[in-house]
């Protein structure tokens, strides 16, 4: 149980709605070359998911 | 709380990671489709016979089956630049790509179905997509000429097609695509798919009924040619060029649903008559592969149907065409020097 509110207290600090690491986390809100990595590869998910299945009939390519 | 020095330094990282992402995709984009097509066009200055179109001669054209059958020697293979999911226009701007590089073809094969050639293209910059996606740096701007975007698309289209993120969207989409299917098949029994994807899906690019297609045979008698095709014509018979176009093999299916109609007939005598200004030779192969086991979905041929319908073909060109004669003129198609392979 303690672990499952570690990940959320983690993943709310990820996404921003916590301002204060979970306990053991070693990147502090200053650390701005994590916080641009971490968007970096947000940015690269949205782009990789965010096709419309729809859309395809040929897979050809 | 990020300070406003941090948020900067942030900002660059991701832009950072961005830019990283956009050059290993213009590294990768080199194996795409489009880019293969235009490498094997810019390496074969020798073809005596140059086949264009979409899909359907993707998968139709044996170039093998076809030279064994022409009596085409090794040195002079065909070379087959068909293009899925092109319009006419990618099929037009390979053909300038082709002859740029100093492929001199004794004919041009063109193989098309229904009314590729007298509809009008319309684009979006979403359908920018995949194949397609060669109209972002192949002669992007004389493109243009022949099909239009919306004043916001045009500012998108000038903006994304210098970012390979966006160029190259649909190939990194059909990946996650293809593991959507894959997981959507789970515990169901598996589709039918031919090399373009689920054989089912292609219906969708058939007329919804007999009768509306029926009511687009009427309304394209009225047409003309599409203006990029009009001009592949207009510079192949500049550049003497012989041209052979094909009404590709179409399943017995689709025959039975669309062709019968006295309709398709009458359209296709118009469009044979819109064909006398150029040096085109027209060739009904609509019916020349009866057997629908040799077709992998309603339009296309599958491999054993392509090489059937290539070894026909052979046939009648080294009986209609002469491949022997004296070497053509120099072409002297005009080509902007925008295209980036």
């Amino acid at each position: 149980m303690k672990t499952i509110r570690w990940m959320q207290h983690l993943l709310e600090y990820l996404g921003g709605s916590q301002d204060e690491p979970p306990p053991g986390f070693p990147v502090s809100l200053s650390n701005a070359v994590f916080w641009g990595l971490w968007w970096g590869v947000l940015t690269v998910v949205i782009l990789v998911f965010s096709g419309q299945s729809s859309k395809f009939i040929y897979i050809d390519f | 709380m990020l300070s406003k020095r941090q948020f900067v330094l942030a900002l660059a990282v991701t832009l950072a990671v961005v830019a990283a992402i956009n050059v290993v995709l213009a590294l990768l984009a080199q194996r795409t489709l489009p880019r293969r097509i235009m490498r094997r066009a810019a390496e074969s200055p020798s073809a005596e016979v140059l086949a264009i179109g979409n899909s359907l001669m993707v998968a139709g054209f044996h170039e093998s089956s076809f030279d064994s059958a022409a009596g085409v020697p090794p040195a002079h293979a065909a070379v087959n630049l068909g293009l899925g999911a092109s319009t006419p226009v990618e099929q037009l701007l390979l053909f300038r790509y082709a002859i740029a590089h100093g492929m001199r073809p004794r004919l041009l094969i063109y193989g098309f179905y229904d009314f590729q050639l007298t509809d009008p293209v319309t684009m979006t910059n979403a359908d920018l997509i995949g194949n397609r996606a060669i109209l972002y740096y192949l002669e992007p701007e004389y493109a243009r000429r022949f099909y239009s975007l919306t004043a916001h698309d045009a500012v998108e289209f000038e903006v994304m097609r210098f970012f390979p993120m966006f160029v190259e969207r649909g190939a990194v989409w059909s990946k996650v695509e293809e593991f959507r299917r894959l997981l959507s098949q789970q515990g169901l029994p598996a589709r039918r798919t031919n090399q373009f994807g689920r054989a089912s899906d292609f219906s969708l690019l058939e007329a919804s009924s007999s009768e509306e297609f029926t009511r687009h045979c009427d309304s394209a008698r009225a047409a003309g040619l599409a203006s990029p095709v009009e001009e592949l014509l207009r510079q192949a018979r500049a550049a003497e060029i012989p041209v052979a176009v094909i009404e590709m093999p179409m399943s017995p299916y689709h025959l039975r649903a669309f062709y019968s109609s006295p309709a398709w007939p009458a359209y296709v005598s118009h469009l044979r008559s819109l064909f006398a200004p150029y040096d085109v030779s027209f060739v009904d192969a609509s019916n020349w592969v009866t057997d629908g086991s040799l077709f992998a979905d309603n339009l296309h041929l599958s491999p054993a149907g392509g090489q059937e319908f290539s070894r026909e073909l052979g046939d009648l060109v080294r009986k209609e065409f002469s491949l022997q004669t004296s070497a053509a003129s120099t072409p002297q198609i005009p080509h902007s020097r925008e295209s980036r392979p």
